[in-house]
């Protein structure tokens, strides 16, 4: 037990953690963890990385994809947001997940991304790797339903509009080619407005 | 338990920060900061500033430590940088380079 790695309650990482060994959570998490070993996410853990490593077991919340060679588990309780590929999977009832599933053996040219594996496996003309796939469709319209809304950014798009004018005249003053385009801020129809009251 | 153990074999890279106890048994790149005690045991490695309480340095330290409390460097210790504490112990066989800045 002496490779046991705990990030405990309260902790806060930001950054890399790899390695061989175990390591539990039950702190805050941001940044990718890639261990050999066994990964276990506490009730009070919270992670927004990718998790990686032979076995990841899920009873907190994960923001990110789970990688397991060999096994992944949600426990009851587990809200993860995020793709999930392992060759077992097991999700308990009252675990929470969004995100595409993949389970079975490891395909050689799998991609985290989810168009790109599909796009691959669409070609294929033998059904060999396809009958493997089995998807957990149960679990989604749950996770829908429970997850909380996530706070989306907002891109302050008015401001930008506002104060284009005098910073794309700076950009000019200091760039040798042609200035930016600046398009003024009008909106659609306030010209024919103007046109027919004149 | 929500004492924070960074175990033989695994590397942090980046800021580990806690209100409780810090053991390095493995490797920390980046900063360390703990209200609580920081223990860096032997074959421990630790190549960032240490904020904390009360310090135990047996293993490897590259960084300035910086301590509430007392620091111990114990025998087989290898700090190279500066100690700020209100107390301090070296033991016989420890390696340190630095300046220690103690409150008088």
């Amino acid at each position: 037990m002496s490779n046991v790695t705990v990030i405990g309650e309260g902790a806060v990482v930001r950054g890399r953690i790899q390695g061989e060994g175990d390591l539990a959570i039950a702190g805050r998490v941001e940044g990718d963890v890639e261990v050999s070993g066994e990964i276990v996410v506490e009730v009070k853990g919270l992670v927004a990385a990718n998790l990686t490593g032979q076995r990841v077991v899920v009873r907190g919340a994960v923001r990110g994809d789970l990688v397991g060679a060999e096994s992944i588990e949600l426990d009851a309780g587990a809200r993860v947001v995020g793709d999930a590929r392992a060759p077992r999977i097991r999700v308990a009832p009252g675990a929470l997940i969004r995100g595409f599933v993949t389970t079975g053996p490891r395909e050689p040219g799998a991609t985290k991304s989810r168009t790109a594996a599909a796009s691959a496996a669409r070609p294929a003309p033998k059904p060999a790797v396809a009958p493997k796939k089995v998807e957990a469709p149960q679990s989604a319209p749950a996770a829908k339903k429970a997850e909380p809304p996530k706070p989306v950014a907002k891109i302050p798009a008015k401001p930008a509009a506002k104060s284009a004018p005098a910073r794309g005249a700076t950009i000019a003053g200091a760039r040798p080619g042609p200035p930016a385009p600046v398009v003024p801020a009008l909106r659609k129809g306030a010209k024919a407005v103007h046109k027919k009251r004149a | 338990m929500a004492t924070t153990v960074i175990g033989a074999g695994i590397t942090i890279e980046g800021d580990l920060s806690t209100d409780d106890d810090v053991v390095v048994q493995g490797t920390l790149r980046g900063k360390l900061t703990a209200r609580d005690g920081v223990v860096v045991e032997a074959g421990g490695s630790v190549e960032a500033d240490i904020a904390s309480g009360p310090a135990q340095i047996a293993g490897a330290v590259t960084g300035n430590i910086t301590s509430t409390d007392r620091v111990d460097l114990q025998n087989g210790a290898k700090v190279v940088g500066n100690v700020k504490a209100t107390r301090i112990t070296i033991a016989d066989g420890a390696q340190f380079k630095g300046s220690v800045d103690m409150d008088v």
